[in-house]
């Protein structure tokens, strides 16, 4: 077992492999739907929506949810930066990139769904800003979040690329490097105030759907629960993450910091299950949980899967890998599955109207999700992002300056203030 | 540690900032001071509907005409068979449909629209105010130019009623809007549904005037109408639509939503957002913790820098 001191590329693995090629597939075919869908339109055999189910995938799966497992980025951030969890450093960089991968592939996904995204340029004029539209809040902070601070906020590993491998550029990175410290905190402050307001809009979304959205879900506290529940969704896609590079590139895992995590996890999930508890008992809707058919075995199957599987984390087992894995993976679908219900499942759009999507919706959903895997496998190949010691670090210095003769990756930098 | 004139100086600036950003967010956003929700009323001059589901025959001339005041196409949604669409859809703004139970011992005729809310959920929804309510008669009406295609006003509405045009790359959301935009061309005085309608079913004036008509109707008819009231005077904060009915409301598409409005589910939101202080402060606050933090980080990577020679990573 090793520590975690420095975040380290992987290195002596082809960036181009079958698997790369599978995606780019996928991404491709996905691509020409998405033409396809924008000349044609909606309806038809093109999506599953209909006027009662005005929303689908689309919004409900890549945004809703998928931007909850991409909250890593300011869940680990917080507990880092603000409260000082130490430990937490080593994985920011994983938490970041998995961030800005869900949110700019939800984003571009969105413009996708819209019907008339032409107009989304009043968005740069604020008089036609309604305030009142939670739709509004999130187009302007989920847009503004992912450009600004969590854009900066993934510079540093580009930066270090470029000092170590194009000297051309490396004056100019590192005079980047150096505005970028003297502003950090001000950055991440913003990495964590707009995520935190748009998390919870996306709650605040459905409480516009008024009581068609199920008693069990809709309550004025839904943009609360949503962001708590992105909160623990992004430490299980965090770990996730970490776990699959072991699986993958046989990365050296760091016990500490992964038992932090899933202490992070543990109690998240269980402040978040006792208030949304208390919260349906003092509403008075307690009985809902047992008399509302399917909906009553859909949420226990949420606080199940939810609570099970922190709980299991909070146990001697889970220091077992793959009972690790299990847990976190179990939890993030129970999370998932919450972020979504009030969107679909528990969303009584009309009476006899159902969703599903087509098969055009799925693809193109996948292969948005395929975008960001593919991103992030480059990525961490060319970037130090995932965690290592500061020995793999000199494993690695070694291998690509056999590699690639002429660049240096150890005591190059003075050391400075 | 002792802190220089200068660092002082330094400090104040930085921590200063966002303070300043509030300040020039909260002169750009006035209406973020007035995010809280008070009791919305209908404008002086709001003109709406009065159907009464008693009088209705179900002839349909009422569709005919209104997709003849709005330009409509013949709606062929249903294999083909012209003007019988199964519900709303952007080709039909009105629709009459019959409510029967099995056995056939109960019936009653029903129309849908826009009920013209008066604090519309769907308009609260809309980002850039694509729906909008006309300030002197309260028509929610859509503009083309501000609309994004969204669909929200569509999870928005409790009464199902804007449609959105599945097909085509210039999509629309279609909805009735009283026929706001043929009488202010001047091309007729009142709605297709109400100008058409034989048995005055539907009647189409000012709120204030449908509101006593339905009410001395009531009174005129002891009995006869469903819980002796009128859907919409309260019904999700007020509508400007207003119906009469002698079997319950449930049955004929207009659900029980309460008397609060929609958009006041709300309001707690809305008070978190006031002024924008609450962000602003938390923005502050975190951006202290993280100020402190950062230094002491820094610091640890540099120490880290002398042990191993490894170049400090941020």
């Amino acid at each position: 077992m090793t520590r975690w001191e420095r975040s380290v590329p992987v290195y002596g693995i082809p960036v181009i492999t079958r698997g790369f090629w599978a995606l780019c597939a996928l991404i491709a075919v996905g691509l020409v739907l998405t033409v396809v869908r924008e000349v044609v339109g909606l309806g038809g055999s093109i999506s599953g929506m209909s006027d009662p189910f005005a929303w689908g995938l689309w919004k409900t799966f890549n945004v809703m949810v998928l931007t909850g497992l991409g909250s890593g980025g300011f869940a680990v951030g917080i507990a880092a930066w603000v409260f000082n969890n130490k430990k937490l450093h080593s994985v920011m960089r994983v938490a970041l990139l998995t961030s800005f991968l869900a949110y700019s592939t939800g984003l571009i996904m969105l413009g996708v769904d819209v019907g008339r995204p032409w107009n989304f340029y009043w968005v740069a004029w604020l008089p036609t800003w309604n305030l009142h539209s939670p739709l509004l809040e999130i187009a302007v902070c989920m847009s503004l979040y992912a450009s600004v601070p969590l854009f900066l906020e993934n510079l540093p590993p580009l930066f270090e690329y470029l000092i170590y491998e194009h000297p051309k550029w490396r004056g100019f990175a590192l005079g980047c490097e150096k505005a970028m410290k003297s502003v950090y905190p001000f950055i991440v402050g913003l990495a964590y105030i707009l995520p935190i307001m748009h998390q919870s809009s996306l709650g605040a979304l459905m409480i516009l759907g008024g009581n068609r959205v199920n008693t069990l879900w809709q309550t004025p506290f839904l943009p609360l629960l949503y962001v708590w529940a992105a909160a623990f969704l992004g430490y299980n896609c965090v770990v996730l993450c970490l776990l699959l590079a072991k699986l993958a590139w046989k990365r050296d895992l760091d016990p500490s910091v992964l038992l932090e995590l899933n202490k992070l996890t543990v109690w998240t999930v269980y402040s978040w299950t006792a208030f949304r508890f208390l919260e349906i008992l003092f509403r008075g809707k307690i009985l809902h949980v047992f008399t509302d058919g399917y909906l009553s075995i859909l949420f226990w199957v949420e606080t199940a899967l939810i609570l099970g599987s922190a709980y299991v984390l909070s146990t001697e087992k889970a220091k077992k890998i793959s009972t690790m894995f299990q847990a976190h993976a179990v939890c993030a679908l129970g999370g998932m599955i919450y972020r979504f219900s009030p969107t679909t499942l528990a969303f009584h759009a009309k009476e006899g109207a159902t969703y599903f999507p087509s098969a055009i919706e799925l693809i193109v959903s996948l292969s948005f999700v395929a975008i960001a895997v593919l991103a992030y496998l480059v990525a961490v190949k060319k970037l130090a992002i995932l965690p290592g010691s500061n020995e793999e670090w000199l494993k690695m210095a070694k291998y690509e300056e056999q590699a690639k003769p002429g660049i240096q990756l150890t005591g190059y930098a003075p050391v400075e203030h | 540690m002792a802190m220089t004139r200068r660092e002082a100086f330094k400090t104040l600036a930085k921590g200063s900032l966002p303070l300043l950003a509030a300040g020039c967010v909260s002169t750009v956003l006035p209406e973020v001071a007035h995010a809280e929700e008070e009791k919305i009323e209908a404008p002086k001059g709001a003109l709406g509907l009065l159907y009464d589901a008693t009088r209705c025959v179900g002839c349909k001339s009422c569709m005919v005409a209104c997709s003849q005041a709005n330009d409509l196409k013949p709606d062929t949604t249903t294999d083909g068979i012209h003007q019988a669409p199964p519900a709303l859809n952007y080709r039909t703004k009105n629709i009459i449909k019959l409510y029967r139970t099995a056995d056939g011992s109960d019936h009653s005729y029903f129309k849908q629209q826009c009920m013209q809310c008066i604090d519309p959920g769907c308009m609260n929804a809309c980002m850039f105010g694509g729906l909008r309510k006309d300030p002197e008669t309260g028509v929610v009406w859509w503009k083309g130019t501000k609309c994004v295609g969204c669909r929200y006003c569509e999870i928005a509405c409790s009464f199902h009623i804007p449609a959105f045009q599945w097909d085509g790359v210039n999509p629309k959301i279609v909805k009735c809007e009283l026929c706001r935009d043929p009488i202010q061309k001047g091309l007729r005085k009142q709605p297709g549904c109400t100008e058409v309608c034989p048995t005055q079913a539907v009647i189409y004036g000012r709120r204030e005037d449908l509101l006593k008509e339905a009410k001395s109707r009531i009174a005129a008819n002891p009995g006869k109408y469903f819980e002796q009231r009128v859907y919409g005077e309260h019904d999700a904060g007020g509508t400007q639509v207003l119906y009469l009915s002698r079997v319950s409301f449930d049955k004929i598409g207009l659900p029980n939503v309460g008397e609060e409005s929609i958009p006041s589910g709300l309001k707690y939101s809305h008070m978190l957002y006031k002024w924008l202080a609450l962000p602003v402060a938390l923005y502050a606050g975190m951006v202290a913790f993280a100020g402190k933090n950062f230094k002491e980080h820094s610091h640890h990577l540099v120490e880290d820098q002398k042990k191993t020679g490894l170049r400090p990573q941020l």
